[in-house]
Order: structure tokens, then C-alpha cells, then sequence
């Protein structure tokens, strides 16, 4: 505790001077802060890292771009500033505020049209993306480790926390739910878990290895709703199918219009679309609400010192509050994706009715 | 917005993120980790059963203990009380046999005593009859002259003693 609080200090006796240089360098320019252009920038992907308490410096990433004459590979640095970079004989620079591709790399064509380059840059969110893979994998294997060592004794503290939290999801959601199917899809389910968890925490950090809005942007909740659609209908089995394409109902329902067919190929889609959304918008809107708050101050710093004041006393009380509650939505987002992708799955593999006795719910 | 468009580059990262963290945790860690956890939870529940297994049969230990223990009591107890019969009985037998014993004694010695009665009588009589014999010797001797009226009148005398015994 007493360190906490002396690393605290530190930070703000580092943060004051410069933010109130900050403030008297270009006090015009402060007065008139755009919100929503500051929200969406921090919410969003960039291609360095912001480092605290610095707006000049980033922390240089890769770019990875496939221009109109080859692969070309260059540090952010290069382009963050606004400059534009040349390389070979193409030109490279962010899509300026008017531009189709705003905050982009961009290539400049000959005619001084931009186009868009295919990019596969290591951006902010792909680096974070990287170390929430380490994270979990340092995790795990830290777990591994422990067990090979001890064998049968229970781990404490952390890696206990760690053996709680693997143990509710593959008991409570994963094996309840599957069943007999359980150690077919675990790995995936569990993966899916921790890799969400790991990327909303990170989310939630506010320097360097964290801050990027992971699980709140939506290529992210995709690419993992997309891998739930995949696994859901490859290893879906023919009584599944047929629920879909004939269904038990009413012969009108199906034949000379497939309504009910058409609901449930719908259906297919929509489950996926759910998941996609639902990380992603409770996501980006806590992320959302803690901008919000800490924008508020400089809001009313603006219209006099007094609300100022105020306003940064009472933000900071709901930005701590909002953040607190954004690391139990952390877990439960997680927790709702896995849930949710299992019980899909379970759907898929689910055998056709009479067949088979309920499966009985396994502790 | 941006924000709901996806950027391409992210998904394939992603995709690729996601699988190399699939592939190393499918390969290394969840089979490793969740084989611990249920052996683990094997052991444990293993543990209780035996526990619960221990304590049943220390719970029969305890019962037998407790029966082995009332039983001796009740052993000592009959035991005790027989020889506290026997105790008795001993004394009785021994308290019968002494006064046979002694009943024999008594009538050994009240035999003796009337055969030596008898023996004194006889004696007695035998030495009377002497005495008397020797009186009347003497008597004889002293009187011998004397008249035949006198030899009678001892005679009759000695009867009469004789027959006042």
C-alpha cells in the first residue's frame, strides 16, 4: 500500500509540471478541445503507442504495407508526425482529417490521389493483441509449470486464483453444458475465455502495456464470433442440420415456402452477429463512459478554474467507480462470450430428441 | 465511423494471434492443466472416502471397544458373584462337615466314655465282688467259728449293696 501510494506521488509529481506547462503553452488552443475527435482516437487503433504524458512521442511500431510496388516495411516514427515518408519510389503518410482513410497510411499516387495500401502494420492494437497472447501463454505455462513441479498440491495465491477461474469455466459452463462432447471443444472454449479476458484487462490499463481498446473494437469481436460461427457449424452434426434445412414442424411451415428454413439460416448468422456486438459495444462503452468522464474535466476547466475544480474531484470519483465496475464487466463479458459460444456449440451437437435421455447436468 | 468498420490488417493479425495462443494452449496447457485439476479432484474425493471409510470403522472400533468392555464387566461381575457363592457354599460344606466332624467325636467320645462306664462297672464290680470277697474272707477268717447264721447275713448284705447299685 505504501508503495502504491508512493508510485502515486511520483506519477503526479511527474504529470504536474508538465501539465500545467501543457496548459500555458497553448492555453488558446485548450479552451477549444474537440471531445469527440479526443474519444475517438483513444478508442481507436493508431500506429504508435502513446506514451504517458507526452503527445509528441510514441513508441515506434512496424508498418507493414503491400503498396502498388511491393512490400514495404518502415517505423511508425516515420509518419506519426504527419510527415510523409518515401520509400523507393512510393510515398506513404497518414490519411489526413479530410481524407476517406483518416489516420490511415495512405500511399500518394502519382496524380496526388491517396490510396489505400494493403496494411498489414503492427499497429497499437496488433502489439497489444501480441502481448495478451504472452500474457495468457506466460500464465498458463506458469500453471503448467507448478503442476509438473508439485503434482497433486494445489497452487496458492495467484496461480490458485488462475486454477479457480479455469476450473469455473471448464466446471460450471463448459462441461455442464457439453457434456459428453467436453473434450472436444474445451480447449477452444477455455482459449476463448482467457484470451477475452486477458484483452479486456489490458483494455482497461491506461499505459503502455495495456490502453489499447482491444475487445471494443469490432474487427476483434469478429474475428472471435467468426471463429464460434466456424466451429459451430464444422463440427455441427446431421441432426443439426436437419433442424435447420427441416425442421420439426408443421409441414406448411417448410415446404412450399421454407419459412422456417429461411428463420433458422438467419438464425445461423444472427447468433454470431449477437456475439460480435454485444463484446464490442459493452466494450467500447466503458471505455466510452471513462473518456466521457475524464474529458468533463477539461470541459469545465475551460469554462472557470472553480468548475474546473469540481469537476475533476467528482470525475475522478466516477472514473474510478466506472473503471471498477468495467473490471467486473471485464470478467462477465468474457464470461457471456464463453457461455454463450458453448452453448451454441452444445446446440450443434446435440442429439435428435427421444434419442437419448436429458443429459443430466454434471457437477 | 470507424470504429464499426473492421480494419483488415487487425484481422488478420488477430486470426493469426488467436491461433498460435490456440495451437500452444491445446498443445501444452489445457491438457496438462485440466488432467491436473481432475486428478486433483480424483484424489480428493479418494481422501474423503477414506476418511469417511477410517472413521466408520474407528466408529466400529469404538462400539466393539465399548461392547468388549460392558461384556468383561458383566464376566467379572458373574465371576465375582459365583465366587461369592462359592465363598458360601465352601463354608457351608466345610461349617456341615466340621459338625459332623465334631458329632462324631462327640459320639466316638460319648461311646468311649459309656464302654469305660461299663468297663468301671464291670470293674467295679469285679473289684467289689473281690472286696466283698476279701471282707468276708477276713470276716470268714475272724469268725470262723462263727455260726453259719453270720455267713448268711453277709451274704444278704452284699446282695443288698449290689442291688443299691
Amino acid at each position: 500500500m505504501k508503495r502504491l501510494l508512493l508510485i502515486f506521488a511520483a506519477l503526479l509529481a511527474i504529470a504536474a509540471p508538465r501539465a500545467l506547462a501543457a496548459g500555458h503553452d497553448d492555453e488558446g488552443a485548450e479552451s477549444r478541445i474537440d471531445p469527440k475527435e479526443i474519444i475517438f482516437e483513444h478508442l481507436g487503433d493508431g500506429y504508435g503507442w502513446e506514451v504517458p504524458f507526452d503527445h509528441h512521442h510514441r513508441i515506434p511500431l512496424p508498418c507493414i504495407v503491400w503498396g502498388s510496388d511491393g512490400l514495404h516495411v518502415f517505423s511508425s516514427a516515420r509518419i506519426t508526425g504527419g510527415e510523409t515518408y518515401r520509400d523507393g519510389n512510393v510515398e506513404f503518410r497518414l490519411g489526413g482529417k479530410d481524407s476517406d482513410y483518416r489516420g490511415k497510411i495512405v500511399e500518394i499516387l502519382p496524380d496526388g490521389r491517396e490510396e489505400r495500401p494493403f496494411d498489414l502494420s503492427i499497429t497499437k492494437n496488433v502489439c497489444a493483441l501480441f502481448i495478451s497472447v504472452i500474457a495468457v501463454v506466460a500464465m498458463m505455462m506458469a500453471l503448467v509449470r507448478y503442476y509438473r513441479r508439485h503434482g497433486n498440491r494445489a497452487p496458492r495465491k495467484g496461480l490458485g486464483f488462475l486454477e479457480l477461474l479455469i476450473d469455473f469455466i471448464y466446471g460450471s459452463v463448459i462441461k455442464s453444458t457439453l457434456g459428453k462432447n467436453t473434450p472436444r471443444f474445451a480447449p477452444y472454449l477455455l482459449t476463448v475465455f482467457f484470451f477475452i479476458f486477458a484483452m479486456n484487462l489490458f483494455g482497461l490499463m491506461v499505459v503502455f502495456p495495456g490502453g489499447a481498446n482491444l475487445t471494443g473494437n469490432i474487427a476483434i469481436t469478429l474475428v472471435l464470433a467468426l471463429l464460434t460461427f466456424l466451429v459451430t457449424n464444422i463440427f455441427g452434426n446431421r441432426h443439426y442440420w436437419k433442424e435447420i434445412f427441416w425442421p420439426d414442424v408443421p409441414l406448411w411451415l417448410k415446404f412450399p415456402l421454407p419459412i422456417m428454413p429461411l428463420i433458422e439460416i438467419f438464425g445461423m448468422f444472427t447468433k454470431p452477429a449477437a456475439l460480435t456486438v454485444r463484446l464490442f459495444a459493452n466494450m467500447m462503452g466503458g471505455h466510452m463512459i471513462v473518456l466521457v468522464l475524464t474529458l468533463l474535466i477539461f470541459i469545465f476547466a475551460a469554462v472557470s478554474a472553480v468548475a474546473g475544480g469540481v469537476a475533476t474531484a467528482v470525475s475522478m470519483v466516477f472514473s474510478v467507480f466506472m473503471l471498477l465496475i468495467d473490471v467486473l464487466v471485464s470478467f462477465i463479458q468474457a464470461y457471456v462470450f464463453t457461455m454463450l459460444s458453448t452453448i451454441f456449440i452444445s446446440l450443434a451437437n446435440e442429439e435428435p430428441h427421444g434419442h437419448h435421455a436429458p443429459a443430466a447436468p454434471q457437477k | 465511423m470507424e470504429l464499426f468498420t473492421p480494419d483488415f490488417g487487425l484481422i488478420f493479425w488477430m486470426f493469426v494471434a488467436f491461433g498460435v495462443l490456440f495451437l500452444i494452449l491445446w498443445k501444452f496447457a489445457w491438457p496438462v492443466i485440466l488432467k491436473s485439476v481432475d486428478s486433483r479432484a480424483d484424489l480428493i474425493d479418494k481422501g474423503v472416502e477414506y476418511a469417511e471409510h477410517a472413521k466408520e470403522q474407528l466408529d466400529n472400533a469404538q462400539h466393539t471397544a465399548d461392547e468388549l468392555i460392558k461384556s468383561a464387566q458383566r464376566q467379572q461381575a458373574d465371576m465375582l458373584r459365583e465366587a461369592d457363592r462359592m465363598k458360601s457354599q465352601i463354608i457351608d460344606e466345610a461349617r456341615t462337615a466340621a459338625q459332623a466332624e465334631a458329632q462324631k467325636v462327640m459320639d466316638a467320645a460319648k461311646a468311649s466314655i459309656a464302654q469305660q462306664q461299663k468297663e468301671a462297672e464291670q470293674q467295679l464290680r469285679a473289684d467289689i465282688g473281690t472286696i466283698a470277697l476279701d471282707i468276708a474272707q477276713r470276716v470268714v477268717k475272724q469268725q470262723m467259728s462263727d455260726d453259719k447264721a453270720q455267713q448268711k447275713l453277709v451274704d444278704k448284705l452284699l446282695t443288698e449293696i449290689e442291688s443299691q447299685n
